[in-house]
């Protein structure tokens, strides 16, 4: 079963502006990183599967139910996590999440039991008693998960869940929704623009740009495609390209830095003795990640089997 | 590990000092619906309308409002046990509009408590985010605010009764008397609650500024109490009988006069000439405009 269908996709907001177009994409169980700069269609995707937004036409089918006419039934069966603030600053933690919980269909009892295990899971122990107003970015982001896990839900839809964390507090929240995805089997969808995130979490990979789907692919096979060499020396960069064109490699120069395709492991060598040989300061050589620039310029959408 | 972050080992092994998370555990149990849901959205806000689970100063308004409330009940209580009850300086009928200044900045304090905060701070998102539907928002939300000031001014007419009842020489004799004016007692606080209850409600959902909203509830009640005690004295015909009515208590009297009984004579329905039943129209037309209003407001709001 696939966990969401769209065909035809489209919204147009009343102005003119087309957040979705036409778009049409199946997604499979897992944790699915949905990609795209910030005004991409993301949130609007989100929406409409939640049954929150009409599309203006095509259809989207979320666990089997339609969006449009079942919203109220996938909702109880979906937890959302918006990207924006949507705590209310005067009560506590678990006196919220237990409130989200009843709001989910769940008895008060149950509510408070599930509170007390997701809170725990999300990290967020004495000071869950407390006013939310004291708490830090971080534990607003935990305490907005918390809510949108609290009913054990089947599928999670999460909207730029780092957005605001520092560097330390991003990398516990993508360890939490890796144990979501992986660990409590929920099936999980990830709107960020930050594709090194995506990568890092993802089972799946869905690239959106201006409302059409530019890839939708395992992230496996994505990061694979990437196998550029970026060789960043500091001076004479066009000497080394020269040198590595007539060693028979594609290079090509990007500023101060080199790239070099590389399918084996020959092209290091190759480079390594180009460097050597040409006298230069190699400041850099890393295999080049690939990054939501490289994705956006490929000419036409491109699909592969996922 | 904090000390809550699992369950502690079986109790043979005490002493022990193992620790182990259990992992994440599913939920099977029973999943209720909207109207449970609804129901609890509707519990959650009387308790936020009287500060409940909130630090304690949100609890200074409601509470300190329904003390003033009671108080002059209390005292007329107290005058009628020393003096005899033919003393009492207010009567079941009047009890309300005496007091609606109370009640009028109650309501002007809390409708927007009530569906502020869920704008202000975007927690709408969620509530719409799940199973809920928009006019079971707006149900919940009605009914709290409904409840909450069936509670702030029927307690000082219950105060009134029990008093009465208790203070009196002749007990059975005056669970007799009294019975009749029951009524007037459960009737008139329900009446009362329901229209300043949707009005205000319908006021406060229209903005996600507090402030904005109170002063305009307040407005609304103070401002319109003194324009209809001025307007009912010193004009005549037309704007004497409904120029009074810019103050949702004169309406509310009037149809608590006609359903219930008992003319109150600092009212401005006691100088008009329009029939009863006027009142009662104008109060059914503003609640279901009230209540149009809300949900209108709640279809379109986006989140």
């Amino acid at each position: 079963m696939a966990l969401i269908e769209t065909h035809q996709l489209t919204k147009r907001y009343p102005g003119g502006v087309t957040a979705l177009d036409s778009l049409t994409l199946t997604v499979e169980p897992g944790i699915i990183g949905l990609v795209g700069a910030n005004g991409a269609g993301k949130s609007t995707l989100l929406k409409i599967l939640l049954g929150l937004l009409e599309p203006t036409s095509g259809t989207a089918v979320v666990l089997d139910l339609d969006a449009q006419r079942a919203g109220s039934r996938i909702r109880a069966l979906v937890g959302y996590m918006p990207e924006h603030d949507c705590l209310p600053p005067d009560v506590s933690a678990t006196e919220f999440v237990t409130h989200m919980g009843e709001m989910a269909g769940l008895p008060r009892s149950a509510s408070r039991e599930r509170t007390a295990d997701v809170l725990r899971h999300v990290g967020l122990y004495e000071e869950r008693y407390r006013p939310i107003s004291g708490y830090s970015t971080g534990m607003k982001q935990r305490v907005k998960l918390a809510q949108a896990l609290v009913h054990d839900p089947r599928l999670l839809l999460l909207d730029e869940p780092t957005n605001g964390l520092d560097p330390a507090g991003r990398e516990e929240m993508l360890n939490l929704i890796r144990r979501i995805g992986h660990e409590f089997g929920i099936a999980t969808i990830v709107a960020s623009h930050l594709l090194g995130e995506i990568e890092r979490v993802g089972t799946q990979l869905l690239a959106i740009d201006a409302g059409h789907l530019l890839r939708s692919a395992p992230v496996a096979s994505f990061t694979e495609r990437t196998g550029i060499l970026s060789v960043e020396v500091e001076d004479g960069a066009d000497a080394l390209a020269a040198a590595l064109t007539a060693a028979g490699l594609a290079a090509r120069l990007d500023g101060r830095t080199v790239l070099v395709e590389a399918r084996d492991e020959q092209p290091y060598d190759l480079v390594r003795d180009s460097v050597v040989d040409l006298g230069l300061a190699l400041v850099r050589l890393e295999q080049r990640r690939g990054s939501l620039e490289d994705l956006f310029s490929d000419e036409a959408p491109v699909t592969d089997a996922a | 590990m904090p000390p809550d972050a699992g369950h502690a080992a079986a109790p043979g092994q005490a002493g022990a000092s193992e620790i182990y998370d259990i992992g994440y555990r599913g939920y099977d149990g029973l999943r209720l619906g909207r109207v449970h849901a609804t129901w609890a959205l509707f519990v959650a806000s009387v308790r936020q309308a009287f500060g409940l689970g909130r630090p304690a100063r949100a609890k200074i308004a409601p509470w300190g409002l329904a003390a003033i409330a009671i108080i002059p009940a209390a005292v007329a209580l107290a005058i009628v046990a020393s003096a005899g009850p033919n003393f009492s300086p207010f009567s079941y009928d009047d009890y309300i509009w005496q007091m609606q200044a109370v009640f009028g900045i109650f309501v002007a304090a809390q409708a927007p408590e009530l569906v502020g905060g869920d704008q202000r701070h975007r927690v709408l998102a969620l509530y719409f985010s799940h199973a809920m539907e928009r006019v079971d928002y707006v149900i919940a939300k009605l009914g709290a605010i409904v409840g909450a000031l069936v509670i702030v001014m029927g307690a000082p007419m219950l105060v009134l009764f029990i008093g009465r009842i208790l203070t009196a020489g002749d007990l059975a004799g005056a669970i007799g008397d009294e019975l009749g004016s029951l009524p007037q007692v459960i009737g008139s606080p329900l009446l009362h609650a329901v229209g300043v209850g949707a009005l205000s409600l319908a006021i406060a959902a229209f903005t996600p500024r507090r402030a904005y909203a109170t002063g305009a509830i307040i407005a609304l009640f103070i401002v319109g109490q003194g324009l209809s005690q001025a307007v009912s004295r010193l004009s005549s015909g037309f704007l004497r009988d409904f120029g009074p009515m810019v103050n949702p208590f004169v309406w509310l009297d009037g149809t608590r006069d006609w359903l219930l009984g008992g003319t109150v004579s600092e009212s401005p329905v006691a100088r008009s000439d329009l029939s009863l039943s006027t009142y009662g129209l104008v109060t059914l037309v503003v609640v279901v405009v009230s209540i149009g209003l809300l949900i209108w407001r709640y279809r379109r709001i986006s989140t």
